[in-house]
């Protein structure tokens, strides 16, 4: 009976993440066109746009068709499995099978699944998106990583139910805490890979980089795990700065959290529609910036503020 | 009489090297010279008096004096002249010195006489192919007079490549194009790459061929070719129209009545709002600012309405014959002007207020894609690209053409040379344009629209006309002919030199610069290739031939 549990819990994780995601999608779309003064698709077209793609010819232009067979299943199923680890309104259901290091490893694969998607497909756009891809990779992956090392200090543990409940506010308000959350809110479109800091794919450069040559089935699925990715680092977010209220007893606390994920989805909307893309060096320097007070603040945090 | 004053210059200079001159009217000059003559003549025009290169042209004129013939265009923008060099060639011996290397300018435009016409600049630094199809047969060339203009090459080689230069040592290729959601139309650079760094590049355009001089001078007649004269361009076509016009206007000395003047800039200045805010949009766009792309569209949107209005067409406004307008601007027409003139203008100023303030975008247009006075200079820049590197020109202003000397306007200038720069110039511009239209609404006076022609036209006059498109000076030249037709008319688009001027812009500067900067100069890549007869195309494919996709598209058909 122990182990149906988190298993159970696991599984509505997924669904939730499955379920709400192309509806985030199709809120951002909204937003973005209603900031645009157009229309806008109705906020249910991502489910068809997937639905679509999911039906069409499985083409395999690419070098390595089986290479990008493989990425494609392995970024979905990376950003699945992250959402198994993240408390979505209930505690995290594989709490017991893994540690906040493990989450760091989870990130960093579904970052390293795109790389694999864009090295599979050779063609030289992708290459150059994945070159950049990587670059960002570099920069942005301690920036998650020290907020959580931060949390774990502050806790003095790296279980996943300690750190992931606004742990980097520790006791009290301790000043890492507040500079990591404004270095987060600073990078968060990069972890999203939304303007300004789509640079990996940015279309009218290099039509979608890593992406250039997935088309149909193949498409839908990565799209589908980017529109999952905007909800897993909303999750993760809310868990590690905005962790009030998800106490609660089962229904409030678990409305709470998506309430704020669909938040963090209009700013980051709202970000997206009114910045022009960085180019890959402005980026690059923006982030080493940021990772620089990161580190201030984890030595801040390992003296206690 | 300035004009006067130039050739006497060029008299004292080279004495009976000039031949003979022309001079039609007070701001023309047509000089001809002896083959052996060009070179000099043009190096002291365009390093000695500081003329601006516009153009060269080449023609077969055997059916009529027996001779091929070359000119070299040039402008004189202070003195508000335009001027010829021309030079006869002997049928059997169809070479002439290449001035390329004293006037980089005009590179293309005698690669493009070696391959339309057959005409050899001898000495030319870069001799490659450039307007013909890749599997055209070498010695063919679709512009002399015995070629008919539906005339089907024996040898045409569909699987025969174009030979692209090597790339420098430790550079990858990147292809850029012919297919690439910033190119509106098909254009292919190659670009060498270093790591994201741009060090070099090859150009290969001419990807479209319609055949529209060819067609011209053979098929259409003078009133005919306005209509097509206009589908060069999507989006400055009335600038074709309206500069084919004047062309032959300028040729047989045939004035257009005041209103019709009128009416003529005040649609050129309808196109230039239109297509400044479509390219301020699509500027946002390629550096990822999408809502001020769409934006920029909402605000352009009621321009095109009110052309539609006018014209009944929101493009491809059929406005000009030779000698006058094909549209009456009523009271209704200059009431819905007005407002939607007020409207834009409002909404206009606050864009132009947040983006000037912008930090963001102005990181990626700052320092970009710079084209400084040299270069402007060498190749023949023009347009904004010129403007917003100082160089004061304008042909509105300088050549004075339609109603525009009687208003009252700035020529803009920026002096950053690079993508902001010519951003705020277009940006600036539009208010010009708004203020224009409004004096023309105020100014215009009733009367005919339409110059009566009683004779003919008279044959083998020489007429020059220049328009200031939206993206630059666009160029027209042409020798009447018999049978109600022009016996050469020759296009110069202002992309046809701003492109030109593109390899040195993105030289040394990141890969994600590469198409803001090209999309900088506002390229108009339908403009550029202009030229070649029949449906013919090259790029088969592995999986489709060439035949086959003939084929399939005449099964479709029928």
């Amino acid at each position: 009976m122990k182990t149906i549990w988190p298993i159970l819990g696991g599984l509505v994780n997924v669904a939730m993440v499955l379920l709400v995601a192309p509806f985030c999608e199709g809120v951002l779309r909204k937003v973005t066109a209603r900031i645009q003064s157009r229309q806008g698709p109705p906020l249910r077209q991502p489910y068809f746009d997937l639905l679509k793609l999911l039906g069409k010819e499985d083409i395999e232009s690419g070098e390595a068709p089986r290479m990008q067979r493989f990425a494609v299943y392995l970024s979905l199923a990376t950003v699945l499995t992250v959402a198994c680890l993240v408390p979505m309104g209930f505690a995290a259901p594989l709490n017991g099978a893994g540690d906040v290091v493990l989450l760091i490893y989870l990130l960093t694969l579904s970052g390293i699944c795109t790389l694999l998607a864009g090295l599979a497909a050779g063609s030289t756009y992708s290459l150059l998106g994945i070159s950049r891809e990587m670059m960002t990779m570099i920069a942005l992956e301690p920036l998650l990583a020290v907020a959580i090392v931060i949390g774990a200090v502050h806790t003095q543990s790296f279980r996943l139910d300690t750190v992931l409940n606004g742990s980097v506010y520790g006791a009290g308000f301790p000043l890492s805490g507040l500079v990591m959350l404004g270095v987060m809110l600073l990078s968060f479109q990069a972890f999203v890979q939304r303007v300004p800091f789509d640079i990996a794919a940015a279309e009218t450069e290099l039509m979608d980089g890593p992406l250039v040559e997935y088309s149909g089935p193949k498409l839908a699925l990565f799209k589908y795990a980017q529109m999952v990715r905007l909800v897993i680092y909303s999750g993760l977010f809310v868990a590690l700065f905005v962790p009030w209220g998800s106490g609660l007893v089962f229904p409030l606390g678990w409305l709470l959290f998506w309430a704020k994920v669909f938040c963090l989805v209009l700013l980051v909307t709202v970000v997206a529609a009114t910045h022009a893309r960085y180019r890959i060096d402005q980026a690059i320097r923006y982030f080493a910036a940021l990772l620089v007070v990161s580190l201030v603040a984890l030595i801040l945090a390992s003296y206690g503020r | 009489m300035i004009a006067r004053e130039r050739l006497n210059q060029l008299v004292k200079k080279f004495g009976d090297g000039i031949r003979r001159a022309d001079l039609p009217a007070d701001n023309r000059l047509f000089v001809y010279v002896e083959p052996s003559g060009v070179k000099p003549v043009c190096e002291y025009l365009f390093r000695n008096l500081d003329a601006r290169y516009v153009t060269s042209i080449g023609t077969d004129d055997r059916p009529f004096s027996g001779k091929f013939m070359v000119a070299h265009n040039f402008a004189f923008d202070r003195d508000g002249i335009l001027c010829g060099v021309l030079a006869h060639l002997p049928a059997d011996n169809t070479k002439v010195d290449s001035i390329s290397d004293v006037v980089p300018a005009a590179n293309w435009a005698e690669r493009e006489i070696r391959d339309l016409v057959g005409i050899e600049p001898v000495g030319h630094p870069y001799l490659k192919r450039l307007v013909l199809s890749d599997g055209w047969p070498d010695g063919v060339h679709p512009l002399r007079k015995d070629v008919a203009w539906d005339f089907v090459p024996e040898g045409y080689d569909g699987e025969r490549g174009f030979k692209f230069d090597d790339p420098p040592a430790g550079c990858t290729v990147v292809p850029f194009g012919p297919f690439h959601p910033t190119l509106d139309e098909p254009a292919h650079f190659r670009l060498y790459v270093e790591g994201e760094m741009v060090r070099g590049c090859e150009y290969r355009g001419f990807m479209a061929h319609r055949g529209i001089e060819k067609l011209a001078e053979s098929v259409l007649t003078y009133n005919d070719i306005p209509m097509l004269a206009e589908r060069i361009c999507g989006i400055c076509g009335c600038v074709h129209n309206v500069c084919y016009a004047q062309a032959v206007e300028s040729a047989v000395a045939l004035p257009p009545p005041p209103r019709a003047e009128y009416i003529r800039t005040i649609m050129l200045e309808i196109e230039r709002l239109h297509s400044h805010l479509l390219w301020f949009g699509l500027a946002c766009h390629i550096v990822g600012f999408d809502t001020l792309f769409m934006q920029s569209f909402r605000i352009r949107e009621p321009v095109m309405w009110i052309a539609e209005k006018i014209s009944g067409n929101r493009k491809t406004y059929a406005l000009c014959l030779i000698g006058g307008v094909r549209w009456e601007i009523t009271p209704e027409l200059k009431a819905a002007l007005r407002a939607v003139l007020d409207k834009l203008e409002a909404e206009w100023r606050r864009v132009i207020a947040a983006v000037s303030k912008d930090r963001n975008i102005q990181k990626r247009t700052r320092g970009i894609g710079v084209a400084d006075k040299k270069l402007v200079k060498e190749v023949g820049l023009i347009g904004p690209v010129a403007r917003a590197a100082g160089v004061d020109i304008d042909c509105r202003r300088d050549h004075p053409y339609a109603a525009y000397d009687r208003v009252d306007f700035d020529v803009i200038t920026e002096n950053g040379c690079d993508v902001w720069s010519r951003l705020l110039v277009r940006a600036k511009e539009v208010f010009e344009s708004i203020k224009i239209i409004r004096q023309c609404l105020e100014k215009m006076e009733p009367g005919p629209l339409q110059t009566e022609i009683r004779d003919e036209l008279p044959v083998g006059r020489l007429g020059l006309a220049a328009v200031e498109a939206p993206r630059g000076e666009s160029h027209h030249f042409i020798v009447t002919g018999q049978n109600n037709r022009p016996r050469r008319w020759r296009v110069r688009a202002p992309t046809y030199q701003n492109l030109q001027g593109v390899p040195a812009m993105i030289k040394d500067q990141q890969l994600a610069d590469m198409t803001i900067s090209l999309g900088s100069i506002d390229p108009c890549f339908s403009c550029t290739d202009r030229l070649e007869t029949m449906d013919l195309k090259s790029g088969a494919t592995k999986v489709w031939t060439q035949e086959e996709l003939l084929k399939l598209v005449r099964a479709r058909a029928t």
